[in-house]
């Protein structure tokens, strides 16, 4: 068996922060009425709001699924270009609205407070940037994934 | 022809054993990923079916003075909503418009959904409709909150524009101050706040429209027709 070096425990904490982040946010949206996601994603006013209806029933199980294949590293390549593209387009949508001047807390009136559009942006760039890496560091499986765990055993 | 026919046997016998060989690889790969994969998929899904609460049981009354329609109405909105948010002020227009629409056939019952961690003067002004329901006068009382929200909202003390507000809306004045110093008041407002919280209501304004739940005004303006017919057709 192929010995752990320090890339692969590194590779392992970044799967598990970005995974982790996934997995939180897919599952508060999840068990929540889809109705409240699906205003969140209607203020941004980018999709009809029976698409936003429709993402907002499909997204939270696409995070789950992908934050937990990358926690696992299962598909990882995969699971952290879609995971990239998650957050490329979540970039894309909250840059739209800096851009158009929206303040989003004025869409819609949540309960919990939430981070401000630009912490959120830097935020979301952090985790569009780990996401590639992970995506470029497994070409080929590493130990310590299920990737790995199939192909020798 | 001999030397030929033995080289094609080796040959084609060597490629059968190793596509053979590659082919068993590959499906035992292939059955190992699908196990693995389904394995995982359903780690999440369990553990969102364990905890997503799908029954919330019946919605409380509400008081005559706070709801608007005829009581043999077929269909009931039940608004749970907050006098400060912005987007409950702007889903005024297509409630209003609804309402129009399918007049005699829908009632509407208000229900106080303060967001007291984002707005401060939300209580205040929910405890404020209270005093004008106790007088019979929670409409045009609701309808001036939501008209003048940007003016009061940021105010330290909004004390001065609810009296305002109860003064155009022709309350007795002195009953109103009664009341709104009686913090006994604030009783019904927390019912409805935490009937809300049971229900999972989390953003303003939530609408249910029979099982259907739209959140803000652009889901009610999309749906709210549709959802109001699906309701008459049961």
């Amino acid at each position: 068996m192929k010995k752990v070096s320090g890339i692969d425990v590194l590779l392992w904490t970044v799967r598990l922060a970005v995974g982790g982040v996934l997995v939180y946010a897919g599952f508060l949206k999840a068990v929540a009425p889809s109705a409240e996601f699906a205003a969140a994603i209607d203020a941004y006013h980018l999709i009809p709001y029976h698409a936003a209806s429709f993402l907002a029933v499909a997204l939270p199980w696409i995070e789950l699924l992908t934050g937990t294949y990358l926690i696992f590293g299962f598909m990882l390549r995969a699971s952290a270009i879609v995971s990239s593209a998650l957050f490329g387009v979540f970039l894309i949508a909250l840059g739209s609205t800096l851009a158009r001047g929206m303040d989003l807390a004025s869409c819609g009136c949540f309960g919990a407070e939430t981070l401000r559009p630009k912490q959120t942006i830097g935020v979301d760039i952090v985790l569009f940037i780990l996401s590639i890496v992970i995506a470029t560091a497994s070409r080929k499986a590493r130990p310590g994934t299920a990737d790995y765990w199939i192909e020798t055993r | 022809l001999q030397q030929a026919l033995s080289f094609i046997v080796a040959r084609f016998g060597a490629s059968v054993l190793y596509l053979r060989s590659n082919l068993v690889l590959y499906i035992g790969m292939f059955v190992k990923r699908l196990i693995v994969g389904v394995f995982l998929a359903l780690l999440p899904f369990i553990a969102v079916q364990w905890v997503k609460q799908t029954n919330w049981g019946p919605l409380l009354s509400v008081p005559p003075a706070r709801q608007k329609g005829p009581s043999s109405a077929r269909v009931v909105i039940f608004e749970y909503s907050d006098f400060q948010c912005p987007s409950c002020s702007h889903a005024q227009e297509p409630l209003h418009h609804l309402m129009d629409l399918y007049q005699g056939k829908v009632r509407l019952a208000y229900k106080y959904f303060p967001l007291t961690n984002v707005h401060r003067n939300a209580i205040p002004a929910a405890h404020a409709a209270e005093c004008a329901a106790a007088q019979n006068k929670f409409w045009p009382f609701h309808d001036q909150l939501f008209q003048t929200q940007v003016a009061w909202g940021p105010l330290s003390n909004p004390t001065t524009s609810f009296m305002a507000i109860a003064q155009s809306s022709q309350l007795d004045i002195p009953a109103f101050s009664a009341c709104y110093a009686d913090p006994s008041r604030l009783g019904a407002i927390q019912e409805d706040i935490e009937e809300g919280h049971r229900r999972e209501v989390n953003a303003t304004p939530t609408f249910f429209i029979g099982d259907t739940r739209l959140v803000g005004g652009g889901p009610l303006e999309g749906d709210g027709a549709r959802t109001i017919e699906r309701e008459l057709r049961k």
